[in-house]
């Protein structure tokens, strides 16, 4: 084996044909969505374990609201594909404005998910309270997976921000741009789940 | 840099498509969820659709349909075996304690 050879060995190009940093998302993403599928099918086997599991979830404001930060998520993945896209492009200034539409969409959601938590734990909701005599674990579940998935949105929230602006000054590329959207599109993909597991199975 | 990215990937009008039929695939779950089905049906309705909606995001919104096939084929599966043994054996996890030999 010469020189030559070694060389050309570490320069190999990767079998995926994708930039590093974009398989390190991917992998991340299917650990985290192996974490969420974990706890999802922890709440069900509760779910339906539980004789006394009771549904406090009506049409208005609960599903209504729910539906409305769907599509409030479903938006802002459209929102960041309008970014990847014009970064790809080499458009700086027109990839930060659907960034930062998709950021305001993102607190949006975040915002339409704190005022439902605000008004369940002032009707008495907890982790370990059902103001309603049913099984405790209703509380339990639902503030845990909302509350995961509410820290990947705010987590979301604040790599996007951090990422507009360090492409809008040159200092990162349009593959971060790209990385990030990836995760993003991941966690709208997760509330894909948990919209019809945990709030429309849970109608009175 | 990006000379190792497989394709330019579809238009923003297909993106548009994907997202209305993804707004419709939730309105008809929320609609589901009011029809007057056992509840076994209704979660098994639901997970189809959930599903459905998951594989256009991964195809579309995150490019998996535009990327080697090597990367689905090493992502998804396995994945997908997580989730299958989740669902068979946990269920069993209840019984063990019932399952041990009794203390002599």
């Amino acid at each position: 084996m010469t020189a030559g050879d070694v060389h050309g060995a570490a320069m190999e190009p990767s079998p995926f044909l994708i930039q590093s940093k974009k398989l390190t998302v991917w992998l991340f993403i299917v650990a985290d969505a192996a974490t969420f599928g974990a706890i999802l099918f922890g709440y069900g086997y509760l779910r339906f374990g539980s004789p006394n599991w009771t549904k406090p979830f009506q049409f208005s404001p609960s599903i209504i609201n729910a539906f409305i930060m769907t599509v409030i998520l479903l938006t802002s993945s459209l929102t960041m594909l309008g970014g990847v896209a014009a970064a790809r492009e080499g458009r700086r200034s027109v990839a930060v404005r659907w960034l930062g539409a998709t950021v305001l969409l993102g607190v949006l959601f975040a915002t339409l998910h704190l005022r439902e938590w605000s008004t369940m734990i002032h009707d008495g909701w907890s982790l370990s309270a059902n103001p309603m005599g049913g099984s405790v674990l209703v509380g339990a579940t639902f503030f845990s997976i909302t509350g995961l998935h509410l820290l990947h949105v705010i987590c979301g929230v604040v790599a996007i921000t951090v990422i507009a602006i360090g492409f809008g000054t040159g200092k990162l590329t349009a593959g971060h741009v790209e990385t990030t959207g990836l995760y993003w599109h991941f966690v709208d993909l997760v509330w894909m789940f948990v919209f019809p597991l945990v709030y429309l199975l849970n109608l009175r | 840099m990006t000379t190792m990215e497989t394709s330019s990937g579809p238009t923003f009008k297909m993106y548009v498509a994907v997202w209305m039929g993804m707004v419709v695939i939730a309105a008809v779950e929320a609609w589901m969820a009011y029809m007057h089905v056992s509840p076994g049906k209704l979660l098994a309705t639901l997970l189809v659709l959930a599903v459905v909606e998951a594989a256009v995001a991964l195809r579309y919104f995150m490019h998996l349909k535009y990327e080697v096939p090597l990367l689905f084929w090493t992502l998804i599966p396995g994945l997908v075996f997580a989730f299958v043994m989740m669902n068979q054996f946990w269920a069993d996890a209840s019984r063990m304690s019932s399952l041990r030999f009794p203390i002599p």
